[in-house]
């Protein structure tokens, strides 16, 4: 198993190299820094321009392998991602909004998956009941409003609520309150203002596993082995949790890595809504100032993200099917 | 059963047993769209402890929604009326959480599709262990322990490593051995078995029956055997009964029904069987007709339509299950005359079937020549780089020759390479080893691709399931219309065309604008026979033409190929894994295994004087239908499976499992391991070879 884990988690991290070089020779092409003093009064020449990208190993002039075997040689000796175009390291700008961004889509894809499934699993086991038609109903309205209306949505829903409840505890805004101290009240106020972001994100990922978690595990309910595990003595329920749920997770357990992306692009969105300074804001930033090296990180950041599921999932994959053990 | 004092050879104490399964007066409906279907309508039976009760029917009698009935396992939208009584507990109606208490503890039950059966993620270790502590209270060890035993008992080799092998890793045989041992794991006191060999090869299922046996011995539980196999439950049943349209029409102890079957249908059904116990050909004599459909069944008789003596009474009211003297129980107005053997339940009518048999009438061209065919797969190994670590030898040195206007049957195991000798000669391409002849051409030296298409239109195909080769999106006419379409013909000439095949495959014209799925499985195949005729082939190629057809459709689809055969000089190829349709249709038979052809010979020769061991162990394990012989005859039962074709001996192929090859002397011995028999003919026997060093 531990060898089996490694094997994956080497081919991920050789995954994330790749991924993360072929962002930087993109980054470098179609993202122009100078571009960013153009716009400047007095207006620079060329080669003042050049001078002053040049600190942050951007000049032009200098062919791209070199900046690019610099670029890798500072990330890999000494971590450091490199400077924007304006001089801030992009080391300070992630360390804080990776943080954040990672806290919203890990919590967001947990909870997405354990509703999902559960829901899956409840109107499976009801197929065709009054439970089943309305939540597939609600899921599969939810699956076409687009993010950004349902984040607009809930801030709506919550302004509304604070407003007739009079409940203030619904952070419409940022990932934390100014003038908060102390540990325990620094965490308190940071959970309270995950709560909508948090619900968005979730409210878009779930459908899928629900959605499909109901189909997979519709095929594995009137299996053959069902039966049989029924034949020796389980009630139906027993034997769909014991036989059937176990195998009909499996291939969501793969599912849920390759979904990691696509909640990561939802949370940009979610961000801007909801004025977080995470990643995906972050992403967006760099690419309208031609940030090259906030772009590659803000990649590899995601690319560690979907990895870190990856693994998760082949974790999730071998305890659930021990076959993957014996071959 | 209630009647047990007429048994015959009976070992039971004096003073009847209480019966441990009572089953009365069950009805069983499901909703359908056309209204309720009514798949059992009043079953009651006594089974007592340590007998076997055989239910045979066709598909659609309802004799396995009356196991799942018993077991309560039905759909939650069946409805389910009457008394099930295990041990005086009526368990109709009782809920989930009662019945999973019986279920496993007091009944047990095999299934029949040892593949599907068993849940993959799991040891077998871990299944019968788990079962064993879900009704007793054992230590997991404990239960590891006895899970063992349980291995052990049904015939696991090397069970203690063994448990902790996944389901995929076992093959059907050694799976149908687990799913009885996670039946007898609690001890139960009713076993009932739903075609548990019917998915098994036939020296398998003579195993899996025998260890079915033993289990049965060792619990000693009453066994319900559910099959649609006349010969499975002659050897294996003390009481038989017959289901027809959800209900038993005749139930009587196994010599009783097999000596004078009383029911018409069964006595008709009996007939409809190839049987492999003499070389003279009875013919068949198909039902006509098809089994009713459940849903509004009109008054009287279901089975009068179909029925040759049937009275204007029949079609009235629904005769009752009453006794008959010397016999036993039957639902026919007519059962005293057919008793005291006045009246012959086949009528006067027996099919279309009088034609003698051809013999070894083979005198045409010939067809199809196959020397020395080889085909091989590579194994590999690794997820990314695909390494070669073996190769797979399908079909090795296979040579045959084929004439028109002749059968060809090929026997085997599954895994013997039967299918992929089919694959190789229908994909018309330079096989890898050897050649293939079609009419006289090299498939191999056939250079253009219009050549080959040509070549084509001569050999066709009939598969097995025809549910799964029609497209079920066009209707029969368009089914029909696309071979002629393809070889270019034009429209008028396809209608006449059309209407000359459905005329020829017995099928009226009205049926060529339904779909497939509203034809039944005789008229289905049908039209697969007549698709295949089309371009009028000149080989007919057959993979199991007949097993996906119940018995007494299969007797019209038999005599159908007989005819069309003769009328079309046609010549075929036949693959099936039951040995009576077989013998029943074909000129030639050739036995193979692992690959290699290891008998050759014609029918009769063959089978009435088999040389090779492995021919002679697969005859004598085909059931028969016929209780006394059954039980008398003396079968050669072969242990273990067929290897691996990645692994073959260097010698005989059937070294591993070879009977004689044991009781051969030591220069015999050394021959079987190193050296590979060829062919010899058998003295006065024109066309029989063999290849055996020990016979």
């Amino acid at each position: 198993m531990l060898r089996y884990v490694t094997r994956k988690a080497t081919g991920w991290l050789l995954m994330i190299v790749v991924a993360t070089n072929a962002t930087y020779f993109l980054a470098s092409w179609f993202l122009d820094p100078r571009s960013n003093f153009k716009e400047l009064r007095p207006v620079r020449s060329e080669i003042q321009i050049d001078r002053a990208l040049a600190p942050y190993n951007l000049d032009p002039q200098v062919p791209i392998v070199r900046r690019w075997w610099d670029w890798l040689t500072s990330v890999v000796l000494d971590f450091d991602w490199g400077k924007s175009p304006t001089g801030v390291s992009v080391n300070g700008e992630i360390g804080y909004r990776s943080l954040v961004s990672a806290e919203l889509v890990v919590i967001a894809t947990i909870l997405s998956v354990v509703i999902g499934v559960m829901l899956g699993v409840y109107t499976a086991s009801r197929q065709y009941g009054w439970a089943d038609r309305i939540s597939q109903a609600v899921s599969i309205a939810v699956f076409n409003i687009p993010t950004s209306v349902a984040a607009l949505a809930v801030v709506f829903v919550a302004i509304w609520l604070n407003q007739h409840a009079g409940l203030h505890f619904l952070y419409v805004a940022g990932e934390n309150s100014p003038n908060v101290e102390g540990l325990l009240p620094t965490i308190g106020d940071r959970l309270l203002h995950l709560i909508l972001p948090t619900l968005t994100l979730t409210l878009m990922g779930y459908v899928g596993y629900h959605l499909t978690q109901r189909s997979l595990l519709l095929d594995t309910i009137n299996a053959d082995f069902v039966r049989t595990a029924r034949a020796t003595g389980l009630t139906r329920a027993q034997a769909i949790r014991r036989h059937a749920l176990r195998t009909a997770l499996i291939p969501t357990a793969t599912s849920v890595a390759f979904s990691v992306p696509a909640l990561f692009t939802g949370a940009v969105i979610t961000e801007t809504i909801f004025g977080w300074n995470g990643m995906g804001r972050y992403f967006i930033q760099t690419i309208s100032k031609n940030d090259v090296h906030g772009t590659v990180a803000t990649a590899a950041f995601a690319a560690a993200l979907t990895a870190v599921g990856a693994i998760l999932a082949d974790i999730a994959t071998v305890f659930l099917d021990p076959r993957v053990r014996v071959s | 059963m209630t009647r047990a004092t007429t048994r015959p050879r009976t070992s039971l104490p004096t003073g009847t047993p209480a019966p441990v399964l009572s089953v009365r007066d069950l009805r069983i409906s499901f909703p359908s769209e056309s209204g309720p279907v009514e798949a059992v309508r009043g079953v009651s039976f006594d089974l007592l402890p340590g007998r076997t009760l055989g239910v045979v029917g066709e598909s659609g009698s309802g004799k396995s929604a009356t196991a799942m009935g018993i077991m309560g396992l039905l759909p939650p939208s069946a409805g389910l009326r009457g008394q099930v009584l295990l041990g005086g507990r009526d368990l109709a109606g009782l809920g989930d959480k009662a019945l999973s208490d019986v279920r496993g503890k007091s009944i047990g039950m095999v299934f029949q599709d040892p593949l599907s059966a068993l849940t993959p993620i799991f040891s077998v270790g871990r299944l019968l262990a788990d079962t064993l502590r879900i009704h007793q209270d054992l230590t997991k060890r404990a239960a590891w322990e006895q899970a063992v035993e349980l291995l052990d008992l049904v015939g696991i080799p090397d069970p203690r490593n063994r448990a902790g092998s996944f389901p995929h890793e076992f093959s059907g045989g050694m799976r149908q051995r687990v799913v009885i041992a996670l039946a007898i794991a609690n001890k139960p006191s009713v076993l009932v078995a739903d075609e548990p060999t019917t998915a098994l090869d036939v020296t398998v299922q003579a195993q899996i029956l025998d260890v079915l046996r033993l289990a049965q011995k060792e619990t000693g539980a009453g066994l319900v055997l559910i099959t649609h196999d006349l010969g499975v439950v002659a050897g294996h049943a003390d009481d038989i009964a017959v289901m027809y349209a959800g209900r038993f029409v005749e139930r009587a102890g196994v010599d009783e029904l097999f000596r004078r079957p009383v029911m018409p249908y069964t006595a008709r059904l009996l007939a409809a069987v190839p049987t492999v116990d003499s070389g003279v050909h009875r013919p068949l004599a198909p039902i006509g007709g098809e089994p009713p459909a459940l849903v509004d069944l009109p008054a009287g008789c279901p089975f009068a339509s179909r029925c040759a003596v049937a009275l204007d009474a029949c079609r009235a009211a629904e005769p009752e299950l009453r006794g008959i003297t010397g016999h036993g129980d039957v639902a026919c107005l007519r059962a005293d005359e057919i008793a005291d053997g006045s009246l012959d339940p086949a009528g006067t009518v027996t099919g279309d079937a009088q034609e003698p048999h051809s013999g070894r009438a083979a005198t045409g061209d010939v067809v199809l020549r196959v020397e020395d065919l080889v085909k091989t797969f590579p194994v590999t190994k690794g997820a990314v780089l695909k390494r070669r670590v073996g190769t797979l030898h399908a079909v090795n040195r296979v040579s045959f020759e084929l004439r028109a206007g002749e059968t060809l049957g090929l026997v085997g195991e599954s895994g013997s390479g039967k299918t992929t000798t089919l694959l190789e000669i229908l994909r018309l391409k330079q096989p890898e080893g050897g050649r293939i002849e079609i009419a006289g051409t090299d498939v191999g030296a056939v250079g253009s691709a219009a050549r080959i298409r040509e070549l084509r239109r001569d050999v066709q195909i009939v598969m097995q399931d025809p549910l799964d080769a029609l497209d079920p999106r066009l209707p029969v006419f368009q089914l029909l219309a696309e071979p002629l379409q393809a070889i270019g013909r034009d429209r008028e000439s396809i209608r006449s065309r059309i209407r000359e095949l459905l005329a020829l495959v017995g099928l009226d014209e009205a049926v060529s604008d339904r779909f497939p799925a509203a034809l039944s499985g005789g008229q289905r195949q049908r039209v697969g026979i007549a698709r295949a005729l089309a371009t009028e082939p000149r080989l007919l190629v057959l993979d199991e033409p007949l097993s996906a057809l119940d018995v007494s459709v299969q007797a019209g689809v038999i005599n159908l190929l007989a005819r069309l055969k003769r009328e079309l000089a046609l010549a075929y190829l036949v693959v099936a894994h039951d040995l009576a349709v077989v013998r029943y249709i074909s000129d030639r038979i050739a036995v193979m295994y692992l690959g290699h052809i290891v008998e050759t010979g014609d029918t009769e020769t063959l089978f009435s004087d088999p040389k090779h061991p492995y021919t002679r162990a697969l005859l004598s394990a085909i059931p028969v239908p016929d209780p006394q012989r059954e039980r008398a005859r003396e079968r050669v039962v072969l242990e273990g499976e067929q290897p691996s074709a990645t692994r073959v001996p260097a010698g005989c192929v059937f070294v591993d499992r070879c009977p004689l090859h044991r009781l051969a002397d030591e220069e015999v011995r050394r021959r079987c391991r190193t050296e590979r028999p060829a062919p010899v003919d058998v003295a006065g026997q024109p066309g029989h070879q063999y290849a055996c060093h020990a016979v």
